[in-house]
This record gives structure tokens, C-alpha cells and sequence, in this order.
């Protein structure tokens, strides 16, 4: 019988370079374990004992208002407006981070993708679109290696606190996530109606207009809500820094020990993930213009 | 032969001209002057060099050597897009069209040679020279597909479509890879006739590669077959019978024997 | 009556909201909400943080290359891996027998409700981010590398399960039904076709997933976790911005690494 299994390696250099590929793979997790649970105390002492787990219990009935003699945070209707108007600044700042990477990927995209550079699309190759291409690539792998968080840490060494520190830190590193995934678009564009174009004497402007941002504009946008999704809950994260929406509240209420109030919070942040979930599931239908 | 470059009568002047990819020759040194009125049927198995030469011919493809004389000027001087593109159109056998855009867009790229930067963006929004695509498009049949998502129509639509395209762009030489491969009989007549109607008015020409030699002798005025990128033949389309036609195509040169009665057309033609 | 209702033939009713009409509407109003919610009247930059910043772009040339802080980097750099390896091999543990569930492929006319619900439960993992698990396992059970491992890995397996099952499920169908025909039952079919067919890209999302839990690794450090994002803040704090962009580096570095790696990979598993 003919089992559909993948083909082995097709000569003994490519076998033997997958092998060397899987056996680092397990010497990594080997080495990686190892030193987490004997590198230094792993926690796995406190995580088996009783009392650290019977901590956890009270935190987990505290988290629910049991028993703290104060009356819980979600029986509180001001409680209520007061986390939900820090919900919508978490919303808007994520759009607003989103807006950033869309921008700014809306005006880098272009260099990044090789077979722009190289002529394959039809336009003219020339050596500055080669210099463009590995500088915008390189941007586009350090805005996307640097976490969110740490670009807010940064961030707020020179911004005022508020939502714009976050939605900036935000829309940098997914300015470097969709640079990249854009860029591939092109890459991945059939490139007979760009030529084609190219042959009724269209410039590298008009191809961009005519051929490129209609081709690639659905899948664009369908990435772009896929990342709206992914910012809207770390948004708040990056709210424990820059000092925006929930996530700032999240943390005054932890250090306070407010518990119920914590909450509350991750109630108003579950609705919030749920709802773009939503609406982002909606628009990517719209997206699909055929 | 080779010095005809400069000569005016001829529309189209290749001296020498050769192509490999990566060590495989795709064309042999081939020499190929086209006169304006001319409508040249390329003919010949696929991997021949049909669509090579057409590409080289269309400024797609640089040639690895010799020289392109396109109505007194030499090619590879000529600015890509702009100025070649009021010289020579390609057609290609996908029709290669935008398929998200509306038909009237994909009409109106054939003006983007002509138009300038800001033209051709408010043109995205509000098409301009809406009339003559509407026009063209009226005589293909299209009329009321002009803001209809290129992508909803059906294949002999978009071949319409990429015609309509050539005409609004009007060059002089149009080239046409494979126009009809993958149409049915009646709808392969209607195309020739549109592609030959364009190369109709004076100082104009076409070129195009095909198979069947039925059309090439109805809408075509000469032949020229390829075989592994080297030419065969060069005739007035009259003289093309079945029978060289399917020598070009066989499979190897052993000879008549294979094929039962091909003895006798052979002797006909010679 | 008909008459007046009925469109005119050959007419086709307008439709004044297109959808790419509505969503460029939709996408234009958020733009401009957006930037409404901001507060602009308050200064937007700190006194001084124009300095700041120059300060800091200007620290990039040249970072900080002694010998001690690059040895500092690498050990920082090894403990932000090995936890993120320790973090994705648990996700993977919880996803993959999830994702497989969730697939509705293993058993032939199983309770449809069983996949449902683990997909909601894949669903719930995820929507919390992995520092927010973090922060809530602090409080819990308190600080250790297997809490902030175990807050990776429990969003993560959500992700991992979620894409498993729609990996599994979009294999193609023909060369299954050749399975079928033979008699196969529903978990060779799964074991012999769908999983060898997959694999490729399960493989490659695993890996990007591995890329995205080295970032999560390294801001476990706002809960106390040493490695690359402990040493940033810890620059950041004594604003010795080269080393700050040294650490940057590299992490640029290792997600270089695991592009290339995961590239190398993928490449040989498709051939």
C-alpha cells in the first residue's frame, strides 16, 4: 500500500543536515531542563507543598471577594464605570498602536520585498533598491525581536505617561511583525499581471497602484486583523508601564492587594478579547471582497 | 540580410539574436526582419523558443546577444515602459489582468504609458478616458461588464479584457503568446480576428504563436516554425501545409516511416 | 401591488454599502476615534526627553562591548532560552494531544460536543496573555522559574492547540480516501496521513511559536525571572543605554537564529 509519508531527504547531504537540525533540537531541550530544574532553586520545591497551594486557594477566594469582609469590587456600580472607561482607553490604544505599524508599514513594505529589488515584479532593478532592502529588513528584525514590554520601558524615558507611550511601543514591534509578513505578500504575488502592466508601460509607481496594492491589499488586511487580536491582549501588559487603561489599575490593585477589584479587571479585559475577536472575525469577512 | 537595420520598410530588424538559461539554448543566432502590414504566425512544440522570441521582441527579455531594431531605433536604448510601450503590446496566453480590479481599470492600464503619476492614482478612484475603454470595450461585447470584478468573469472574458487593454495602449507591433491555446474553436476565431483587426491600419504588425494550421492560413500572412530554438521554415502562410506542420511537431526527426500516408503529402508540398 | 415592489427587470437593486465601502468607513472612523481618546493638551514629552532620546539612539555606536558585559549577555541570553525551550515543550505537551482532540478527526462518529469544548478551553488559555498569568501565579503560588514557565505555556498551548487543529484539519483529501478505502480506521488514518502530511507545518509554527516564547521568556523579568529582558531593565534603570542595546542585539540575534534553524528545517522536512 503507498503511505502519503513525507519523503526522506532525497540525498544523504540534505538526511544528514536534517539530523544534525533534530539532534541540536533535543540536545537544546536536554541542556534547557536541565539547568531550569537544577540551575537553581526551580521552584518545583515550593510548587509541590501543601501550603503554597493552600496560599493559592486563598487568593483564588479572595479574587472572588470571599471572606475579605469589604464588599466585593463587581457588587460596586461605580466599580463598574470606573473599569469599564479604562477598558475603552485599552481599546483605543491599541488601535492606535495598530494605526502606527499600519503606517508604517504602509510606507516601508515596498523595498522589503526581494522580487521588487530584483525586478522579478517588472520594475527596474537598481542598486538602491538593494541598499533599501536590507535596511528596511534589518528594522524590520529589531523592531519585531524587541518584546513590547521593553520597548515601553524604553519608551517612557521620554514620553509623558498615557496612552501614547503604550500604543507606540505597541505599534513598533508590530511594525515589525506585519513589515515582515507584508513584505512576503509581495514576495508571494504572481508576477505575470505586474509585468504584463509593466509591458503597457507603467512605471514602478503606477505598477504599485495598478498591480501591487490591489493584488495584496485582501491579505494585508486580513494580517492586520489577525494582529489587532494578538495587541488587543497585550495591550494590557504594556499598560503596567506606560500607565494606560487597565493595565496600570491591574497592577495598583495587586500591589494594593484590592483582589476583587483584580477581578473585575480581568473580567473587563476578557470582554474586551472576546469582543475584538468578534469584530476582527467580522471584518476579515468584509475583507474578502469577492 | 543583416543589413537591414537601418532600413525603414522594416518595422522590426533582429540580427544574430540568441538566448540560453543556464547552459539550455532556448534560441539559436537567428536573424528576422518584419515588415509593417505583416501578420506573423510563430509555430512550433512547446519548449521551441516561441515565447523567448516574443519576449525578447518585447523588450521582456534581454537576448544574450545580437541586436533588436524596432522602426529605426535600436531596443536596448529605448526607456523600458514609456516609450516601448507605444512600439509594442504583449499579450500573454493568461492574460495576466489584475484580477481584483474592475474591468475598466484593467482596460485603462493600457494608458498608463501615456499618463502621468497623478493621473493614473485619481484615475484608481474616478476612471479618466472612461469613454474610449467604455468604447473599446462596447466592441468586444463587454458593455455591461465595465465595472465588473475582473476575477468574476469567464476566461474568453478576460482574454476580451486583455485585448481591450492592447487596443487602449495601441502600439504598433502586438505580440500575442499562445492566444488561443485554451480557447474553443469559435471563440479562437473571434480573437484572431480582433488581434488581426488591431495590426489592420497602416505601418502596424502582429505577432503571434500558435498551433493550428488552419487559422494560420486563414488570419495569418506568414509562418515561421521553431523547433529546440532553431528556425525551420520561413514561408508565406499559403505555402503551410499539414503535413511540414507535423514534422515540426513530431517528436524526434526519424522520418515519414512511422506515420502511415505522410509520404504522400510530403510529395505534394515538394 | 407586485408591480410596485417588483424591481424593474434587468435591474439589480443598488447597494449603497458596499463591503469594501463599509470597511474603509469602519477602518477611517478608528483611525480618527483613536487619536480623539489621546489627551493631546498635556505635554506628550517629558522635559528632557528629547535628550533622552538622543542620548539613547547615540548609545548605539557603539554599544557596550567588554568582555565581561558580552559574557553577562550570553549567560542572560542561555537562561532566557532554556526557559523558553522548558516553556514551549510544556505548551506543545498540552496542545498538541488538545489540538488533535479539538481536530474532531481521531474517532468516527464521536461526540461532536467533545471537540467543541476543548476548543472553548483552548479558547480561554489563550486570551490571557502570558504576563498576565505571570502577575496572577505570583500572587498565587509566588515567584519561580516553573510559575513563569507554566504562565508561557498555558496561553501558548492555547495558541498551539488552536493552530494544530486547523493544520490537521486542512490536509488535503484525496490520498486520506486512499487510506479509507483500505479499511483504515479513523486514528490510522490520522497516525499515517494526516500527521506525516501536516508535519511540516506543524513544525514551522511550533518554531515560530519557540521565537515568540523567547520574547515571553525574556519579559518574565517584570516578575523577577533573570535573562535578557532582567538585564535590560536593569541597564535601563542605571540609563546605561549601550548596554541596554547590546542586550537588544542580542535578541535580535537569537530570533535570527531560530528564523535560519526553522527555515533550515522546514526545507528539509518538504523535500
Amino acid at each position: 500500500m503507498n503511505l502519503p509519508v513525507p519523503a526522506a531527504g532525497n540525498s544523504r547531504v540534505r538526511s544528514s543536515f536534517t539530523r544534525i537540525y533534530v539532534y541540536g533540537l533535543v540536545l537544546l531541550f536536554i541542556l534547557s531542563w536541565g539547568y531550569v530544574l537544577f540551575g537553581g532553586d526551580s521552584g518545583l520545591a515550593s510548587l509541590t507543598s501543601g501550603k503554597t497551594w493552600s496560599n493559592a486557594g486563598g487568593f483564588l477566594r479572595e479574587l472572588a471577594g470571599i471572606g475579605s469582609g469589604a464588599t466585593p469590587a463587581y457588587l460596586q456600580m461605580d466599580q463598574w464605570v470606573e473599569k469599564g472607561k479604562l477598558a475603552y482607553h485599552t481599546l483605543a490604544m491599541s488601535v492606535l498602536a495598530m494605526i502606527f505599524a499600519v503606517a508604517g508599514v504602509a510606507l516601508t513594505f515596498l523595498p522589503a520585498a526581494r522580487n521588487m529589488g530584483n525586478g522579478e515584479l517588472g520594475g527596474t532593478p537598481s542598486r538602491l533598491w538593494t541598499v533599501l532592502y536590507y535596511l528596511v529588513r534589518g528594522t524590520f528584525i529589531l523592531t519585531r525581536a524587541i518584546p513590547e514590554l521593553v520597548w515601553a520601558l524604553i519608551i517612557i524615558f521620554f514620553l509623558s505617561p498615557g496612552i501614547l507611550p503604550g500604543a507606540l511601543a505597541l505599534g513598533l514591534h508590530n511594525y515589525g511583525v506585519l513589515g515582515k509578513l507584508s513584505a512576503e505578500v509581495v514576495e508571494n504575488l504572481d508576477p505575470r499581471p505586474t509585468r504584463a502592466l509593466r509591458a503597457a508601460g507603467s512605471s514602478n509607481f503606477q505598477m504599485l497602484f495598478y498591480g501591487i496594492i490591489p493584488q495584496a491589499l485582501p491579505q494585508f488586511l486580513t494580517y492586520m486583523l489577525y494582529r489587532w487580536e494578538v495587541v488587543i491582549r497585550t495591550t494590557v501588559v504594556v499598560g503596567f508601564v506606560s500607565a494606560g487603561g487597565l493595565g496600570r489599575e491591574f497592577r495598583l490593585s495587586l500591589s494594593f492587594f484590592h483582589y476583587s477589584e483584580v477581578a473585575l479587571i480581568i473580567f473587563w479585559y476578557l470582554l474586551l478579547v472576546v469582543a475584538v475577536d468578534l469584530l476582527s472575525a467580522w471584518l476579515r469577512r468584509l475583507a474578502r471582497f469577492d | 540580410m543583416n543589413t537591414a537595420a537601418a532600413n525603414p520598410a522594416h518595422l522590426v530588424a533582429a540580427t544574430g539574436i540568441s538566448k540560453s538559461y543556464s547552459q539550455v539554448q532556448a534560441l539559436a543566432p537567428l536573424d528576422l526582419t518584419i515588415h509593417a502590414g505583416e501578420l506573423v504566425a510563430l509555430a512550433g512544440p512547446s519548449g521551441s523558443g516561441k515565447t523567448t522570441l516574443l519576449y525578447i521582441l518585447g523588450g521582456v527579455v534581454q537576448p544574450d546577444e545580437g541586436e533588436i531594431v524596432i522602426d529605426g531605433r535600436p531596443l536596448r536604448r529605448m526607456r523600458p515602459g514609456k516609450d516601448l510601450a507605444a512600439l509594442v503590446g504583449l499579450v500573454h496566453q493568461n492574460y495576466d489582468l489584475v484580477p481584483q480590479l474592475p474591468v475598466i481599470q484593467n482596460v485603462l492600464a493600457g494608458m498608463l504609458g501615456q499618463w502621468g503619476l497623478l493621473r493614473s492614482a485619481i484615475s484608481l478612484l474616478w476612471p479618466r478616458d472612461r469613454q474610449r475603454a467604455e468604447k473599446v470595450l462596447a466592441e468586444l461585447g463587454l458593455a455591461d461588464k465595465v465595472l465588473e470584478r475582473t476575477s468574476h468573469l469567464s476566461g474568453g472574458e478576460q482574454q476580451r479584457v486583455a485585448i481591450a487593454r492592447l487596443m487602449v495602449q495601441s502600439p504598433r507591433i502586438v505580440l500575442a503568446d499562445e492566444p488561443v491555446s485554451s480557447l474553443d474553436p469559435v471563440l479562437s476565431e473571434e480573437i484572431l480576428r480582433l488581434l488581426t483587426g488591431i495590426a489592420d491600419s497602416p505601418g502596424r504588425t502582429l505577432v503571434a504563436s500558435l498551433h493550428s494550421p488552419n487559422l494560420i492560413r486563414r488570419y495569418f500572412t506568414r509562418v515561421i516554425g521553431l523547433r529546440e530554438g532553431v528556425l525551420q521554415f520561413d514561408m508565406p502562410s499559403s505555402g503551410l501545409t499539414d503535413d511540414v506542420l507535423a514534422q515540426l511537431y513530431e517528436l524526434n526527426h526519424r522520418g515519414e516511416l512511422d506515420r502511415p500516408g505522410t509520404g504522400e503529402a510530403a510529395a505534394e508540398v515538394s | 401591488m407586485a408591480s410596485l415592489i417588483a424591481l424593474e427587470p434587468g435591474r439589480r437593486p443598488l447597494k449603497f454599502l458596499e463591503n469594501r465601502h463599509l470597511l474603509t468607513l469602519l477602518l477611517v472612523g478608528a483611525l480618527v476615534w483613536s487619536l480623539a481618546v489621546v489627551d493631546w493638551r498635556g505635554p506628550l514629552v517629558h522635559s528632557g526627553g528629547g535628550a533622552a532620546a538622543s542620548d539613547f539612539l547615540q548609545a548605539l555606536f557603539p554599544p557596550e562591548l567588554s568582555t565581561d558585559f558580552l559574557r553577562l549577555c550570553l549567560v542572560a541570553s542561555w537562561q532566557t532560552v532554556s526557559y523558553a525551550v522548558a516553556a514551549i515543550t510544556v505548551a506543545v505537551a498540552i496542545g498538541f494531544p488538545l489540538g488533535v482532540i479539538a481536530s474532531g478527526t481521531a474517532y468516527t462518529q464521536g461526540n461532536l460536543r467533545v471537540p467543541a469544548i476543548v476548543r472553548l478551553c483552548l479558547a480561554g488559555m489563550r486570551s490571557i496573555h502570558e504576563l498576565v498569568w505571570a502577575v496572577l501565579f505570583v500572587s498565587a503560588v509566588g515567584l519561580s522559574p516553573l510559575a513563569a514557565i507554566l504562565a508561557i505555556a498555558l496561553p501558548y498551548g492555547g495558541i498551539l492547540g488552536r493552530i494544530y487543529a486547523d493544520l490537521i484539519n486542512d490536509v488535503p483529501d484525496p490520498p486520506l480516501q486512499a487510506l479509507r478505502a483500505s479499511g483504515a480506521s479513523p486514528m490510522r488514518v490520522l497516525l499515517y496521513g494526516r500527521l506525516p502530511m501536516a508535519l511540516p507545518e506543524l513544525v514551522s509554527y511550533t518554531f515560530y511559536r519557540f521565537e515568540c516564547a523567547i520574547r515571553a521568556a525574556a519579559i518574565m523579568s517584570f516578575v523577577g525571572i533573570r535573562g535578557l529582558g532582567y538585564e535590560i531593565q536593569l541597564s535601563l534603570n542605571d540609563l546605561l543605554f549601550s548596554q541596554v542595546w547590546t542586550l537588544m542585539l542580542f535578541m535580535v540575534a537569537l530570533v535570527m537564529v531560530v528564523d535560519m534553524w526553522s527555515s533550515r528545517l522546514r526545507r528539509s522536512l518538504v523535500s
